[in-house]
Formats: structure tokens, C-alpha cells, sequence
């Protein structure tokens, strides 16, 4: 059962790792929040198989569906908020937003 | 065995694709088929609430809301990425490959026994009463989310008026 935590902990890792290259080095708005989605992926596969291998699976698969609600709330939030953006300034570049005053 | 390792490397893989692609409709898609693959890893793990939340909201709504975001604000708006991104990225990715498979092990080790025993019930228990405070905040962020929505387009609404 070990073996079974380590292989999906080690591509969880890989998903966060992923999820977070692309934060630090992309300029779209809407790519920084696809990382978002991925980093979001990693960790909910985390809880989901650390619940299953602990014998703990309803309590993590409650906790997983609370993560995920959480997140649809989240993009939602984030679409409009890039799409305002987006109609403000003309671009999707992370760098335009620092052109904004006070 | 195997066929958790092919689940996994789609879903990694298409990650990747998704966070490498230029073309953002594509990308959105690719987020969308390795939702499919992390819902069918919910299915094998025992976890079938889990496994349709993930397929049907995540892949489903949250793409979705993704292309319409694309759709909206397609004009104008390529953005220049810095070249060497995508090239080093396959570097970066090999080195944490192996530094993740070289201490991911000696880590788990590590982390404590919870000194819990076999769940007992239904999953509805464990939703409706262990974890009524969740449902209760769910609720709230829900709420906190629409108003969020809706605040942010009557704002531009107002701007329009002017």
C-alpha cells in the first residue's frame, strides 16, 4: 500500500511542480490560472489517494467535493475579474497590470 | 498497477499540454481530458462522489467557463511568452523527476500514523453530519462567489451608462 501512496504522491508532485513552473514564468492571464487549475489537480489527487490508503476515503471524498466547489468559485471569480481586464486594458499580458494606478 | 501508471501519465501528460500549447482553446481542452483522467483515478480509488464532482464540474463547467473566457477576449490579445520558457522547461521538469523520486520515499516515511481506524457508515453521514461546518461554508463561498460575478459586470455596466 506504500508503493501505491508513493506512485500517486510522486505524480502529484510532478502536477504541483508543473502547475507552478508556469506561474513563474508565463505572461498570459489566463495560462497563470490553467497553472492554477493543475496545481489545484495535484492536490486534490493528494487527498483523494491519502484518504484511500489510510481507510479514510468518505472523509476525504467529502473534502475533495468542498475543494472542488471552492475552485469552480474561484474560476469564476478569476474569469470575470480577467475579462474586466481584458476589456480595460486591451491586453492579457500579466505586465500590463502593473501600468495601473493606485 | 499498470493501469493506474497510464491514468497518471495521461493525466500528467496533458497537463503539460495544456500549460504548453499556445493556442489557449486547445489548452483549455487538454485541462479538460486530464479532469477525465483524474475523475476515472477518483473511480479507482474507491472515491465515485469525487470521481463525478471532478468529470462533470471541473471537466464540464469549468472548461466551459474557460473557452467562453477565450471567445471573449480572443482579439488582440496574443502576449508574447519569453522564448526559452518552453524550451527549458523539459530540463526543469527531468531534474524534479529525479529529485522527486529520490525523496518522495524518504519523505513518506516519515509522516506520522494517524491513530484512526476503518471509516464506518455511509458517505452521506459523513457529509450531512461529521461535516456539516464544510457544507455550511461551501455555501458561503458559493454566495461570495456570485456576488463577486455579479458585482464585477455591474460595475462595467455603470461605466457604460457614463
Amino acid at each position: 500500500m506504500s508503493n501505491l501512496w508513493f506512485l500517486y504522491l510522486f505524480f502529484s508532485a510532478l502536477l504541483i511542480f508543473t502547475g507552478i513552473y508556469c506561474l513563474l514564468t508565463m505572461r498570459n492571464l489566463i495560462k497563470l490560472f490553467i497553472a492554477v487549475e493543475v496545481i489545484s489537480k495535484g492536490v486534490s489527487l493528494v487527498i483523494i489517494a491519502t484518504g484511500a490508503v489510510k481507510n479514510s476515503i468518505l472523509l476525504a471524498q467529502s473534502l475533495a467535493i468542498t475543494y472542488i466547489v471552492v475552485e469552480v468559485s474561484l474560476v469564476a471569480t478569476a474569469l470575470a475579474l480577467i475579462i474586466n481586464i481584458y476589456k480595460k486594458n486591451k491586453s492579457l499580458d500579466v505586465r500590463s497590470l502593473s501600468k495601473l494606478k493606485g | 498497477m499498470i493501469i493506474q501508471i497510464i491514468l497518471l501519465s495521461g493525466l500528467v501528460l496533458f497537463s503539460i499540454l495544456a500549460i504548453l500549447l499556445k493556442d489557449l482553446l486547445k489548452s483549455a481542452l487538454s485541462l479538460a481530458v486530464a479532469s477525465l483522467f483524474l475523475g476515472i483515478i477518483f473511480f479507482r480509488l474507491g472515491a465515485p462522489y469525487a470521481g463525478v464532482f471532478e468529470i462533470s464540474v471541473v471537466a464540464g463547467l469549468i472548461t466551459v467557463l474557460f473557452a467562453l473566457t477565450v471567445a471573449l477576449t480572443r482579439k488582440d490579445s496574443e502576449v508574447q511568452e519569453a522564448r526559452l520558457t518552453r524550451l527549458v522547461f523539459p530540463l526543469f521538469f527531468v531534474i524534479f523527476l529525479i529529485i522527486d523520486g529520490l525523496v518522495m520515499k524518504s519523505l513518506l516515511q516519515q509522516v506520522p500514523a494517524l491513530p484512526t481506524g476503518p471509516e464506518t457508515g455511509s458517505f452521506g453521514e459523513v457529509l450531512w453530519k461529521a461535516r456539516t461546518f464544510d457544507l455550511v461554508a461551501q455555501l458561503g463561498v458559493i454566495l461570495a462567489g456570485v456576488l463577486a460575478v455579479l458585482a464585477l459586470f455591474r460595475k462595467k455596466e455603470e461605466d457604460k451608462d457614463e
